[in-house]
């Protein structure tokens, strides 16, 4: 393998496939990454075996094909750090050459045939959308999606296609975030998959032009996703989801509506007293107002108002805050509305056009 | 309190007064001396030494098995004591406390008169002797009682805390362990002295806020209030094997006992925890511990064990001298509780838990009326597999 690379191509390209391969893993093969070096393009190949990608770079010179499978962290450091326009990568043996000027450094490959195989994506049935659809989605829903494996498999998120919808739902069991957006025409049978965050955020890194058209397919083990000059497949989650849809409340006793930029600094004036063991804010409806509470027995205490308009009598609920500021992060429109039946129910929070946003208030017992 | 257990032991047994008198448990157990009297120290025995080996500094040493019903009645006597003279009492230990006396001149006079007046009650009540500091900190009161045991008393005032910090070595900073004094030795810093030249900036660019807590003290500056309302931080069950156990099954097995027994005592106090730490000890003594902070707290053995085990894996292979688990970061479960979406959605979650809280409230029921051993988890009996 001989092949002549533009520098920056190749370190851009390099950094993505490296964010995917594991530093330390119990198959070693797959700390390194994989170059293939086909007629007219490099490919580079990486996974920790739940996440794989495969980037295309086209503007290079393929003096000889072939295949090379070099340390993943080193190739990649040492290509960034290179100053030339041009990078040569020659496979010499069992050795990678990196040439660029008066730089070069020779690194010990592992045989190619060690590397897991890693699936090249299948076009049929595959779903046509735009990319900034896909991560608008994410963006919208994974801050919600569960860190810790539980007994439900919240640590992913939930992604539907139905009736010509794409829907996206993250919770870690305390708050939920359901987002979706049409998308075009598409007449084939719904799909379902509960994708990683790890995987997602690959996902994302590679859809970085919002306008393209890009492929998704769902298949019975993996997401793969496939744009211009990569594919990434990521494995999914295997379990039940939490049947989310039946908390989300459909009618509601009160309501409240708020300038959300001016709710969510209110909020973080007022969880300043309160303290990392106890978060918790006291939301108090009134006619024309919301009031915040925090307290701790430890900092004090500090209240808050903003103008609002509620709806139904006056009412009371007691919410983490760093629950609501993450969600108002990503309110899309100026105004925010909180619906909810009792003190001890959960809090439906419209965050735009086909976005809500459920947290489960904190109670205090006795 | 000087050498406090092994003094309550002496108080007991008079017969022994002048011997070299160790608490702790028996060599064949390796058990670890948990106090020694003055006789035994001056043969080099010091407290968490193995049994074994203060044995063998002194043959001739007196080895009690610990009677800690009676350490805490006579624990309970002193604090009386020192709650004549102020109600702002902080326990540290059984034989320890930060007292207070800011405002109770006029009744005892000032603190050098309330600590000496303290020192012979304590002695004329329960016979044993105290050792007394009086300062303006904390930090300093405690280093002052250290200075002068046995049977001490020392005042440090204001203006001479730098002529008695200055040549004392770093480690007699509260927070500076074996591992800080050797990484501020490589510095060159050896003496307190030493430690408060250092600018602040560098000291926290090295040593983060810890830093800057132990360059305080190194100044002699210390905020903490005494506090009466010390809460509980922590509660953890370890144990030192009679020989060590290279069985992973069974290190396993004996980690769900911890965690069963960590969760019962957190039920019984109405507390529950977030971090989940273990403790490991090689047969070589080094010890490591690794730690993990759920989204809940949890109080839920299973729970506990779950996260313990995931940590347990981790560790290096090889047989262990001492296991252990302790749940920090604790909450009185009467708090605040974040509500959750769906039934038992989290495993670690305390109120969605249905059928495992109510399973282990029987539990807890029964093991308060037979004990504990009798009463357990089939998965502490056979494998713990399967989760």
């Amino acid at each position: 393998m001989k092949v002549l690379c533009n520098h920056e191509r190749l370190r851009e390209g390099l950094a993505l496939v490296n964010s995917v391969i594991p530093t330390k893993s119990p198959r070693p093969a797959v700390e390194n990454v994989l170059l293939v070096a086909t007629d007219d393009a490099l490919e580079l190949v990486g996974t920790d075996l739940e996440v794989s990608l495969r980037l295309r770079i086209e503007d290079v010179k393929v003096l000889e094909p072939g295949t090379a499978l070099a340390p993943g962290r080193v190739t990649s450091d040492f290509v960034r750090d290179l100053v030339g326009e041009t990078v040569e990568l020659e496979r010499d043996g069992d050795q990678l050459v990196i040439t660029s000027g008066a730089d070069r450094c020779e690194l010990p490959t592992v045989d190619p045939d060690e590397y897991p195989v890693v699936a090249h994506f299948d076009a049929a049935g595959s779903l046509s959308l735009q990319a900034g659809t896909f991560t608008k989605l994410v963006g919208r829903t994974a801050f919600a999606a569960a860190r810790e494996q539980g007994r439900y498999a919240m640590h992913g998120i939930l992604t539907l296609v139905e009736d010509g919808v794409l829907r996206m739902v993250g919770t870690d069991g305390r708050r939920l975030a359901v987002a979706s957006n049409p998308i075009d025409a598409d007449s084939g049978p719904p799909r379902r998959a509960i994708v990683p965050t790890k995987g997602m955020q690959t996902i994302v890194r590679v859809l970085s032009d919002p306008l393209e058209q890009v492929q998704i397919q769902f298949g019975s083990n993996q997401l793969g996703v496939k744009t211009r000059r990569a594919e990434v497949f990521a494995r999914l989650i295997e379990g039940d989801f939490p049947r989310y849809a039946a908390v989300i409340p459909s009618e509601t006793n009160h309501s409240v509506e708020a300038d959300a930029e001016l709710l969510a600094r209110k909020l973080r004036l007022v969880s300043n007293v309160t303290t990392s063991d106890a978060r918790a804010v006291r939301v108090g409806l009134r006619a024309d107002r919301i009031t915040l509470h925090g307290r701790s027995t430890s900092t004090g205490q500090a209240t808050s108002e903003l103008e609002a308009v509620a709806k139904g009598t006056e009412a009371e609920i007691t919410f983490n805050p760093d629950f609501i500021m993450e969600g108002l992060k990503n309110c899309e429109s100026d105004r925010v509305r909180l619906e909810f039946n009792e003190r001890t129910s959960p809090g439906k929070f419209t965050l735009g056009e086909n976005y809500v946003y459920i947290v489960m208030p904190i109670t205090v017992d006795l | 309190m000087d050498a406090f257990y092994a003094s309550v032991e002496l108080r007991e047994r008079p017969e022994l007064a002048g011997r070299p008198v160790c608490v702790g448990g028996a060599a064949a157990g390796r058990g670890v001396i948990a106090a020694a009297s003055y006789a035994a120290r001056a043969f080099g025995v010091r407290s968490a030494m193995p049994t074994a080996r203060a044995q063998a500094l002194c043959p001739d040493l007196v080895l009690l098995p610990p009677n800690f019903d009676l350490y805490t009645a006579v624990s309970r006597e002193i604090m009386a004591i020192f709650r004549r003279y102020t109600p702002l009492v902080e326990p540290l230990s059984l034989d320890e406390a930060f007292l207070d006396v800011r405002g109770t001149e006029r009744l005892f006079g000032d603190a050098v008169a309330v600590g000496r007046a303290i020192k012979s009650d304590v002695l004329r009540e329960t016979g044993l002797v105290a050792s007394v500091g009086v300062a303006p900190s904390k930090f300093l009161a405690k280093l002052a009682s250290d200075l002068d045991k046995p049977d001490g008393f020392r005042v440090v005032f204001a203006e001479e805390v730098r002529a008695l910090l200055d040549p004392l070595p770093v480690s007699k900073i509260f927070g500076v362990g074996e591992r800080t004094a050797k990484r501020l030795e490589s510095l060159g810093v050896h003496t307190i002295g030493q430690l408060a030249s250092l600018s602040r900036a560098d000291v926290q660019r090295r040593f983060g806020a810890s830093g800057l807590w132990i360059h305080d003290l190194a100044h002699g500056i210390d905020e903490r209030r005494v506090s009466t309302n010390r809460v509980e931080k922590s509660h953890g069950k370890e144990r030192t094997f009679e020989q060590d156990v290279v069985d992973r099954e069974d290190l396993r097995r004996r980690l769900y006992g911890f965690a069963e027994e960590v969760a019962f005592e957190l039920r019984d106090r109405g507390l529950r925890g977030r971090t989940v730490t273990l403790k490991a000890r090689y047969p070589d003594f080094h010890t490591i511990t690794r730690s993990r902070t759920l989204d809940h707290a949890t109080n839920l053995g299973p729970r506990i064990f779950a996260v313990a085990r995931e940590l347990f894996e981790r560790i290096p292979f090889g047989p262990l001298r001492l296991l252990g688990i302790s749940v920090s970061h604790l909450e009185d479960v009467r708090g605040p509780a974040q509500g959750q979406l769906f039934e038992g959605a989290a495993a670690p979650a305390p109120v969605a838990d249905g059928r495992l809280e109510r399973a282990q409230a029987g539990l807890d029921r029964l093991r308060k009326k037979y004990g504990g051993p009798q009463v357990q988890m089939g998965t502490s009996l056979s494998t713990p597999e399967r989760r």
